[in-house]
Parts: structure tokens; sequence; C-alpha cells
């Protein structure tokens, strides 16, 4: 476990000792406030037509008009941020030859893929800490579901964290960190098309039966209902075997360096 | 002691290091010579298990290296051919970085220990990246020996050094040489280990050609190259031929004559033969590429 952290940390402080982490960091506080802003400006507006109309609800809910669609919208920020995040986890360690202290040091490797692993993640993790504003702003001026809000965060979670394990898996397989972006922006960019597929499709039929096989595999599907407020067991463990098999297939490329 | 048994590896299909066997004793400090592509790499990440073997076996007092890695590993130090650092960080904290998972203990009270040992204090609170090469090496070295291993493998840890850098660098390993360590050195070119090997292991071509006492290699094996210059070249060329040892001789421009020579030392004779058409210049250091040439037509013939 001490190995585990003691890699982690270093890589969660590499991010702040190069450009990536602050541009990131700033990049990414810019986007969500551009989203929010953008559905702030829509649920107002319609809000404020809602208010004229005598048959429509007395409020707006801002939980269903303002948080799940900010939130659920927001994940794309993700999909291009995960890949320039992981590109040089292991790809600048091979090329650097930097790897050789990790490799010769009494540790495993799944020490080390783990560790790498974990550091990303809690770099994001620092990112989200960066939109906690809009929430105290809702709080401040609403009445928002506080557990909506949380599982909303959950969602965000759950979604990096197998987005970085697809970053980090295709980071094990070249020295290129360019490549390894492109390639783990590739499969990402795979998993949300299908998202998208799934929505076109009928519900009955082989439509039907296309439609279960693609609402398996997508990922940003599974947030829906989390973002909703709605967390469901079986998307904990879909989410938890995503990331699993994964960092599986990153730690038998890496032992593979070793014979190739 | 450390045992290397019918070694090989394979990248593919080139043959990188083939049935390599041969044995450290503790304590003894020992070269690995040979030109750039011999499996001296190869064979040195190999014990320091950072690549698996393709056949034979490694082993440390017994240990198998890759049957018991942790053991062996917190045993052992490797200073790869490029220093693997972290440069973004600062000197202090790659050391204690390096210490945490080498798995010592105090990991501060060891890793400023290891800063004063190998010269980094000075520059302990700088980024590696701004540092100069020959601290970037001693940045190797550290992650070396944070964790003061009985064994210590150095590849070619004088490569892209300036000479300052080179003479610094020498004295350092020199001294972590002599503390009862066992290390194993790799270099190409031999003025590098002649101060400090007790040793030398000597490898072409994945195969080891040539092992002994480092005085030994050059007295026994491999002829030399004599190079000379002399005001009047004409005649000598037949005088140098005649002198027993000479295998071949051949003219340069300008006065300069180059002869390659038989196992032996005949500098004398050749030089006293080259005295009366005006001797100039005269150099007959032995290179390792002479041995090489010797060592590696024996194994052919
Ligand atoms: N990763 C690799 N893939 C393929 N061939 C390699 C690799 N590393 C080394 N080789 C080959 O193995 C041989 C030995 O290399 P190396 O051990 O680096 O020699 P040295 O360190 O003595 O220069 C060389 O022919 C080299 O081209
Ligand atoms: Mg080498």
């Amino acid at each position: 476990m001490g190995n585990i952290l003691a890699i982690a940390k270093r890589e969660l402080r590499n991010y702040f000792a190069t450009p990536v982490g602050w541009l990131s960091l700033c990049g990414y506080i810019l986007l969500t406030g551009f989203f929010f802003t953008i559905f702030l400006g829509f649920y107002s507006e319609q809000a404020a037509t809602m208010g004229f109309d005598p048959y429509g609800p007395a409020e707006m809910n801002v939980d269903e008009y303002l948080v799940s669609p900010f939130f659920g919208n927001a994940n794309i920020i993700l999909l291009f941020l995960c890949p320039a995040l992981t590109m040089r986890l292991f790809s600048e360690d091979r090329k650097a030859k930097s790897l050789e202290l990790l490799l010769t040091s009494p540790i495993s490797t799944a020490e080390i893929v783990l560790g790498k692993y974990l550091g990303a993640l809690s770099f994001v993790l620092v990112l989200f800490l960066g939109t906690l504003h809009y929430p105290t702003l809702l709080f401040w001026m609403g009445d928002p579901d506080p557990g909506i809000m949380a599982s909303c965060y959950l969602s965000w979670t759950m979604m990096t964290a197998c987005f970085m394990a697809v970053g980090l898996m295709a980071s094990s397989f070249t020295e290129n960190q360019m490549v390894a972006m492109i390639l783990a922006f590739g499969i990402l960019l795979m998993f949300w098309l299908l998202g998208w597929a799934e929505g076109s499709l009928g519900s009955t039929g082989f439509q039907g039966s296309l439609k279960d096989v693609l609402s398996f595999v997508s990922l940003v599907n599974r947030t829906e209902d989390m973002q909703k407020g709605l967390i469901h067991t079986k998307d904990l463990v879909y989410f938890g075997s995503f990331v699993a098999f994964f960092l599986f297939v990153t730690h038998q490329r890496v032992e593979a360096y070793r014979w190739r | 002691m450390i045992k290397v048994e019918k070694l090989s590896k394979r990248y593919g299909a080139t043959t990188a290091v083939q049935e390599l066997s041969f044995q450290v004793p503790k304590g003894e400090v020992v070269g690995f010579l040979g030109p750039n592509g011999a499996g001296k790499t190869t064979t040195m990440r190999i014990i320091a298990g950072s690549l698996g073997a393709t056949e034979g076996r490694v082993t440390l007092d017994g240990q198998d290296v890759f049957e018991n890695p942790r053991e062996v590993k917190r045993r052992i130090g490797y200073l790869p051919e490029v220093p693997p650092l972290y440069t973004d960080m600062k000197v202090r904290d790659y050391v204690r970085f390096a210490a945490r998972l080498k798995g010592v203990d105090d990991i501060n009270g060891a890793a400023e220990a290891t800063i004063d040992r190998v010269g980094l204090a000075p520059v302990a609170h700088r980024i590696i990246d701004h540092l100069s090469k020959g601290f970037r090496q001693r940045c190797g070295v550290a992650q070396a020996l944070v964790h003061n291993p009985e064994v210590l493998i150095l590849d070619e840890p004088y490569s892209g050094l300036d000479p300052a850098q080179r003479v610094e660098i020498r004295d350092l390993l020199k001294e972590l040489a002599q503390e009862d360590r066992t290390v194993i050195l790799s270099t190409h070119v031999l003025g590098d280990i002649e101060a400090m090997c007790e040793r030398v292991v000597i490898l072409n071509n994945g195969k080891m050609v040539g092992q002994g006492p480092i005085s030994e290699l050059t007295k026994v094996l491999g002829g030399r190259t004599i190079n000379l210059s002399v005001v009047r070249p004409e005649g000598l060329l037949d005088t140098l031929s005649a002198i027993p040892g000479v295998l071949k001789v051949t003219p340069g421009e300008a006065g300069t004559i180059s002869l390659f020579t038989e196992p032996g030392d005949i500098r004398e004779q050749v030089a006293a033969a080259a005295v009366p058409y005006g001797l100039l210049e005269f150099s007959g250091r032995q290179s390792l590429e002479d041995i090489f040439l010797h060592l590696t037509q024996q194994a052919e013939a």
C-alpha cells in the first residue's frame, strides 16, 4: 500500500509541476463555467416563461431542469480531457527510461499500475473541487436536492474512473504520448458513439435486441440515472468491472515489457 | 555471490546474449567490457530484474532473481545506461521517492545520507531538469545507492560526461567500490576501469570471449597497434617487417606508419629500429579494440 501511495503521490505532484496540470485545471473550470452559464440561462428563461403560464407547474424543478442537464452535458469535457491526462503515464516513463527505477525496485507490477492510476484519478478529483462553486451558488439561491447533487458527482467520478483506466492502458502500449492520447480518445469515442446509437434505436424486434447490447456497453447512458439521483448496484458493479478489465490489460502489458 | 548460468536472451530474431555463464564472488569489482551491441546492457538488466531471460538463470547467494524478485532487488542497486530520473522532481524528493520504493525504513535519514555521500547536497533543493549532466549522473548513483545495497550494477556510468565530470564520477565510484561491495561495471573504454576493477569479463556478440585479471589480459591477450611518424620513412618499412612479432605494416601519409603486432610487448624493439630514421612520434597504447580483434579472431578460428 505504501508503494502505491508513493507512486500515486508522485504522479499527482507531476501534474502540478508541469503546464499540463495547470492548463487542464483552468480549461476545465472555464468549460464547466461555460456549460453552467448556458444551462442556467435556459433554466431562468424557461422559468420566466412558465411564470406567465397559468396551467404550468408552480415552480420548475431545479434538479431536473438544471442540475442533471449540466452534469450530463459536461461529461463531454472529460471525454477530451482524460486522454490528455493519461497519455504520459507509461509512455513518458518508458521513453525517458525512468520506468527502470520502478522495474528494478522491490515492488510488484500491480503496485506500479495501481499507483499510477490512482495518482491520475485523484488529479481529476482535484479538478472536480474546482467546480464546487456551482452547487454552492445553487444552494445559496435555491433549494436543490443534496442527494442528487452528490449522486451527480459520483457519476462524474465513475465515468472518469473508466476513462482514466482506458487512457492508462493506451499509454502502456506506446512510447509516443500523442499516439497514446489518440488511441485512448478513439476507444472512448467508440463507447460514446455506441451510447448515441442506442438512443436512436427502436425498442422492439432486432432493433430492440441491438439496443440491449448497446445499452450494456454504453458507459455514458449508465450515468443518466445516476445524474437523476438513482444509484443502481448493477451500474456500480459495471463501472468497477470496466476499470478492473482495463487495469488488468495494463498490468499484463507492463509485465510483457520484461519479456520482450 | 552472483551466479549467471547459461543465460540467453533473444529479442525476436536477434540474439542479444547467448549461453553466458560467469560468477562474481562477494566483494569483487568486475569490469564488463565489450563493444556496442555486445549484450552488456541486456545482461545487466536481467541481473537487476528489469528484463526476463529467455533461458538460463541468475542467482544472488542462491536466490533466483525471477523467483524472489523482492528479496533480490532489495540487495541490488542498478544504475542504467540512461539514469532513470523523474526530471520534474526536486533532487531531495526524488531520492526520497527512490528510498521509499527500495523499501528503506528510515526514508529521510537514508535520503539525506545518500545526498551527502554522492555530493548532491549543494543542489538538493533544485529540480533535476535544471542540473548538469554530472549532477544528473549523481542522482542516478543516489537512486542505486539509497538502500545501501551489497551489489552495485553500473551500466556505462561515464558515457556522455565531459572529462571533468568523468573524473568526479570515477572517484565517487572508486570509493563506493572499496566499501566491500560487489560491483559490476560495464564500459567500452578500457581506460575507464583499469584503475578500479580486479577482473574483467569481455563480451562480444552476446558471448563471453575472455575473462581474467586486467593486467594479464593486456599482457597476454591481443596484439597492439603502434603508430609512429619518422622524418625518412624510406627503408623503414622493410626494417620493421623484419622484427619478430610484427604482423602487418601499413604506411600512411607524410612519414606516418602504423603496425600491428602479435601478443607480447615489442615496443622497445620497434622504437629502437625507428630511431635512425628520425623518430618524431611514437604511440603504442594497447587499445581495447586490439584485444577485441585478437579475441574475436581467436573465437572464430
Ligand atoms: N529492446 C530491444 N529490442 C531488440 N533488440 C535489442 C533490444 N535491446 C537490445 N537489442 C539488441 O541486443 C544486442 C545487445 O544489446 P545491448 O545489450 O544493449 O548491448 P551493449 O549494452 O553491450 O551495447 C544488440 O544487437 C541490440 O541491437
Ligand atoms: Mg549498453
